[in-house]
């Protein structure tokens, strides 16, 4: 079986895939600094709005522009994020055809109040910013975080979405002719359509339709060429330069949910090449599965004394239940994966893991066997 | 804010980052509700079917009412159907419209108007708390559980219905978005409740995300439950006690015993430091009284463990805030 590091080794861009709240970041950065320790130039980006990136690297603040990370190693390590309003504006500011646009865009009211939670535009700038480091050829090693989503599938489907959110087809049939021809016209052209533009306007207010089409118009020429772009990621997403890592925990939920992303990749034919089991309950010598409680708790209280001995005792015998069930979960799933997959697994420390330190202390496990 | 008066309101949301042990709160405090007496329905959005799974819950369609184990009632809410139901309501079109309405013009006003999907949602919610049974009149629900999506999503969902309504300047969505944030914003009937483990990155989380709730939304906190506490109850001293031992372990087999049983309870202290140290940063830094749920050790996650959950709750003391922000 491979092990994570030839994963890291035989490819050029590494996606950490998982649900939320397995160490999907974490993971990631160490799997970047290990890159860097590597000799290779590389850059780890993220999408995570709550800056945890910021924390595990121990940067303050970790802006929309590429910041050195210090470690001495004979690579080099850059840290990125997407924030998301400031990305939206950043790519407003970027592909305005004209300064008239820009200023129209910045100042329509949903943008202003939307740009946050337009569907899939975290996943999608994190992917626009992925092909364009890819294409910078800056960095020989480009690790990304995706986004916290309940389904990890979601980031990548979000360049489709967004491609349907700006159907070009849409905006020329419905919100041109309004904008230029204006309400009066479109009404009475089509009585259909006009009828239901009525109720819209009762529900929503004549204002807010024309900002609505306004911004649409605006933003359809901002996405001149998006096409082409969302071709070219979907390329570089499923080519053999880029390998996805699926990120999990021994927890059934997440597990349940791993199981599901990598029968969808497979159908995607996305190339899932590694998983990482975060926080594992590290069993103890198989032996010990047999020894007598009763025998143990004596021992330990000999050792220790009566009064803290049994809560010993008892800590010992929690920690082998939690470790047994995490290596059944783990067992069952590897078993399901592709023989190739290469595979993880990262003990539950006796500590929170969010500092250089602390991605060091990671690294073996994670790239070793 | 005690349990007694959190469930004198009519919404409770619980939210945090993801794998906290968000739905095992929202099934435990569903549990609790029911336990005393209320008519409790527990609704989770774009969901897995978590809370079906926890409470042994038939896993039913998306809006459909069905009854699990403790007496609970359970939701799947989708932000999709949701708007469609709500549209269907405002724009009682004809058949022909319909089939336009069904098409183009549909997709292009739910991907105009971004953020409509998670409006609709809470929309729906409210529909739920206020509806009445129609034979006699009395209030269908006494409380209602909302089981939010991971944190950055669940502050997404409840700042829609201030962007809604700042949005559309005028008109139904307007006012609808207008009653909505009344309703959320109103301590005698909402509660937000935070869920967080004590560690560093979902602290980090947690206080970001109260800052929101408070400074930026208005919106009401409930309680800020700290889920899967280590708590350590043996000292330094015992466990020096059991290294030396290990050493002068009679044989090989009892050597390796004891040995592990120092690995172990390393482990354990480390992480009970660990989450001491981070319980009073969110004691200092969040203004919410707090309820610590221990770590509980078993092989697996089910409706057992969910109820031991809720009776800590009801057991557990309410810390006093420590820290007060300026």
């Amino acid at each position: 079986m491979k092990s994570i590091a030839d994963v890291m080794a035989a490819h050029q861009v590494i996606i950490c895939a998982g649900s939320g709240g397995v160490g999907k970041t974490t993971s990631a950065a160490a799997l970047a600094l290990y890159a860097a320790q590597q000799g290779r130039r590389t850059i780890v980006l993220t999408i995570d709005p709550a800056r945890r990136l910021a924390d595990a690297l121990g940067l303050r603040e970790l802006g929309n522009e590429a910041r050195e990370v210090k470690i001495k190693s004979r690579g080099s390590l850059s840290a990125m994020m997407l924030d998301q309003k400031g990305a939206w504006d950043k790519l407003v500011e970027r592909h305005a055809p004209s300064e008239e646009i820009r200023q129209r865009i910045l100042a329509n009211h949903f943008y202003q109040h939307l740009s946050q939670s337009f569907a899939g535009s975290q996943e999608y700038m994190a992917v626009e910013q992925l092909a364009e480091l890819h294409s910078s050829g800056r960095y020989d090693a480009i690790v990304v975080d995706t986004p916290p989503t309940r389904h990890a599938l979601d980031f990548l489907e979000a360049p489709r979405r967004i491609a349907d959110f700006l159907d070009r087809q849409i905006i020329r049939w419905f919100v041109k002719p309004y904008f230029s021809a204006g309400w009066a016209t479109l009404r009475t052209m089509n009585r259909t359509v006009g009828a239901l533009f009525r109720r819209l306007e009762d529900a929503t207010g004549v204002s807010a339709l024309v900002e609505v089409s306004d911004f649409f118009t605006s933003m359809a020429s901002l996405f001149e060429g998006f096409e082409a772009r969302v071709a070219r990621v979907n390329r570089l997403l499923k080519s053999k330069e880029t390998a996805f890592v699926l990120v999990a925990s021994p927890d059934e939920q997440v597990l349940t949910e791993a199981e599901y992303f990598c029968r969808k990749v497979t159908e995607l034919a996305v190339p899932l090449r590694g998983v990482v089991f975060n926080r594992v309950h590290r069993e103890s010598a198989l032996e010990l599965r047999t020894v007598d409680e009763d025998w143990l708790r004596n021992l330990v209280s000999r050792a220790a004394g009566a009064e803290h001995g049994p809560a010993l005792a008892e800590t010992f015998l929690n920690y082998e239940t939690l470790a047994q069930g995490d290596n059944l979960r783990v067992e069952a799933f590897r078993k399901q994966l592709p023989r190739r997959t290469a595979l993880a697994t990262v003990p539950n420390f006796e500590e929170d893991l969010h500092d250089l330190d602390g991605l060091r202390r990671m690294i073996p496990y994670l790239v070793g066997g | 804010m005690t349990l007694d008066s959190l469930f004198r309101r009519r919404l409770l949301v619980v939210a945090g980052k993801g794998g906290v042990g968000k739905t095992t709160v929202a099934c435990a405090l569903a549990l609790e509700g029911a336990r005393r007496g209320h008519r409790v329905l527990l609704c989770e959005v774009d969901g897995l079917a978590r809370t079906a799974h926890l409470l042994h819950g038939r896993e039913g369609a998306v809006g459909e009412v069905v009854e699990a184990r403790g007496g609970v009632f359970l939701m799947a809410l989708e932000g999709k159907a949701a708007l469609a139901e709500y549209l269907q309501l405002i724009i009682p079109v004809s058949r022909l419209l319909r089939a336009v309405f069904s098409s183009r013009i549909y997709q292009y006003f739910v991907a105009a108007a971004p953020g409509l999907k998670e409006l609709m949602t809470l929309g729906k919610i409210w529909y739920e708390i206020d509806r009445c049974d129609e034979a006699t009149g009395r209030r269908l629900w006494d409380l209602v559980i909302l089981d939010a999506p991971a944190t950055g999503h669940s502050l997404q969902y409840l700042r829609m219905p201030a962007a809604a309504r700042d949005a559309f300047t005028a008109g139904l969505v307007h006012r609808e978005a207008e009653r909505l944030v009344q309703k959320l914003t109103d301590p005698m009937r909402t509660a937000i409740n935070l869920v967080t483990t004590a560690e560093e990155m979902p602290v980090n989380e947690t206080v970001g995300m109260y800052h929101q709730l408070h400074d930026e939304l208005h919106m009401p906190t409930g309680l800020l439950f700290v889920n899967r506490m280590h708590r350590r109850e043996f000292s330094d001293e015992a466990m020096q006690r059991v290294r030396a031992a290990a050493a002068r372990g009679r044989d090989a087999r009892e050597r390796t015993v004891l040995e592990e049983v120092v690995a172990r309870a390393r482990e354990h202290a480390g992480w009970a430091a660990v989450n001491a140290r981070y319980r009073t940063r969110l004691a200092e830094q969040v203004n919410v009284p707090i309820v610590e749920i221990p770590f509980l050790f078993t092989e697996e996650f089910g409706f057992a463990e969910v109820k031991v959950v809720a009776e800590h709750m009801c057991h557990a003391p309410l810390a006093a805030r420590r820290g007060q922000r300026a």
